[in-house]
């Protein structure tokens, strides 16, 4: 069975009347709607939690730290070997980040990250995954051919780098350090963050220099 | 079947496990895509604390539940489409309402007639809670209690590994909740550094008490998971629970 998932599985084969019946759209209001009325939910709560993490808790946070990182070599230093500190003294609360590992790209050997049991992912540090890392194509490929899955999404890595797959199998959730690009000597902390994507964390794309090379 | 078969039949592996899945396509990859496409997306997200609070409060219990969804279920409509799933099937399997009350706040959406709704509900398809035999679990201990909400526990023993050593999770015979991989079963990785202790999502998801275990991180050289077709230079790393390793034979 394992190895027909991709085979065994087309879109459209069901009958089209369940898939009428299910569309998400309505399924979800009438679920609120429900969950209101019996005072299971309320929408104003559930107005406000998508609201933060549409908003106020996403890549900018684990921008910070890498940024913090790349400008204080006793920073990167607690951070490599004890990051639950780190988070802890600058004060980042949330979800999912029950214990942090943060794994440092470096000349010859480059981080990635996946949850191929379902998605699991640092919320509180990046927000919420995008639709590519939660997808059964990169859970199932990137442990496999990780090389190939990287530059089919555009990072071309060097054959004699050594790659470090990390898979989120227990509560511990990984962020990637990826290099600092050169010229940006002497920016401030605030200009580094922005250089910084989200991607650049989870270890699927680099931090372009500030010429965009 | 006979009484003792879990002892002998490798349990079958979910349609969640997806990791070395063959078959699968290009990675749908856009560069900075935002998290949400489609307001329904959102509403799914946002009732995520509501829907968990009255029904699986236990760790590892909303996994599980997306895991026994049928393919279609899971697949279908991406992460939150599996959520919204496993929304109502959790919302039925605790009875904190009847699939006709969801259906009938349905049908005033749709033409669709009461019975073609509750029909198609991801509950009538879900595979059940599978039955967790508590002998073939690690025992429980008693930790210290948390000061606040977490799955990481204190525990006296020390842990079976160290850093360096060469451990095996052979494949596991009971079906249900397990963090481990199938890719990485039965196959040699090294223990790289211990995690955290944790509670043991493949009991508590059973509801069969904590079991906390020491977890380890442990490294796999790509060669040893894929053989010939691996990759040269590469080593995937799995975090695994305790109870799920033994020691490898010499190699």
């Amino acid at each position: 069975m394992h190895d027909d998932h991709g085979h065994g599985h087309h879109h459209g084969e069901h009958d089209h009347g369940r898939h009428a019946a299910s569309s998400p759209e309505v399924r979800v209001e009438a679920l609120e709607d429900l969950l209101v009325e019996r005072g299971l939910a309320d929408r104003e709560r559930i107005d406000a939690t998508i609201q933060r993490f549409e908003h106020d808790i996403g890549p900018m946070i684990g921008a910070r730290l890498v940024a913090e990182a790349w400008a204080d070599a006793g920073l990167r230093r607690r951070l490599l070997t004890d990051a639950d500190a780190v988070v802890a003294d600058m004060d980042i609360r949330g979800a999912e980040i029950e214990h942090i590992e943060v794994k440092a790209n470096e000349p010859g050997v480059h981080n990635v990250v996946v949850c191929t049991l379902c998605s699991c992912y640092p919320w509180a540090l990046l927000g919420l995954p995008p639709n590519w890392y939660k997808s059964p194509e990169y859970r199932a490929r990137v442990v496999r051919e990780p090389r190939v899955v990287l530059a089919e999404m555009g990072l071309d890595l060097e054959a004699d780098t050594e790659l470090r797959v990390w898979d989120s199998s227990s509560e511990t959730r990984f962020l990637v350090l990826p290099e600092r690009p050169a010229g940006t000597e002497g920016w401030s902390v605030e200009r580094l963050a922005e250089l910084v994507t989200r991607d650049s964390m989870i270890g699927v794309a680099r931090v372009t220099d500030p010429g965009g090379r | 079947m006979p009484p003792d078969a879990h002892e002998s039949t490798p349990a079958a592996r979910g349609v969640h496990d997806l990791g070395g899945a063959s078959g699968w396509g290009r990675i749908p990859y856009q560069p900075d895509e935002p998290p949400f496409h489609a307001d329904w997306e959102r509403r799914v997200f946002g009732l995520l604390g509501a829907v968990t609070s009255a029904t699986a409060r236990r760790p590892g219990e909303f996994r599980y539940a997306l895991e026994r969804l049928h393919p279609n279920d899971y697949f279908d409509n991406g992460y939150y489409g599996r959520w919204l799933a496993g929304f109502e099937v959790l919302l039925d399997e605790y009875e904190v309402f009847d699939l006709v009350d969801l259906a009938l706040r349905v049908s005033v959406r749709t033409d669709q007639a009461l019975g073609d709704i509750t029909q198609a509900s991801p509950a009538l398809r879900v595979a059940p809670v599978a039955d967790r035999v508590p002998s073939m679990l690690p025992p429980d201990r008693p930790v210290p209690a948390p000061q606040r909400r977490t799955v990481r526990r204190d525990l006296a023993e020390p842990p079976r590994f160290s850093t360096g050593d060469r451990v095996v999770a052979p494949t596991p015979t009971q079906p249900g909740h397990t963090r481990l991989p199938g890719y990485v079963t039965d196959k040699p990785g090294t223990v790289a550094k211990l995690h955290p202790a944790e509670v043991l999502p493949d009991s508590t998801a059973h509801n069969r008490g904590e079991r906390p275990q020491h977890v380890y991180c442990v490294g796999y050289d790509a060669r040893t998971l894929w053989g010939d077709d691996a990759e040269p230079n590469a080593t995937v790393y799995v975090d695994l629970y305790e109870c799920y390793l033994t020691a490898a034979q010499s190699d």
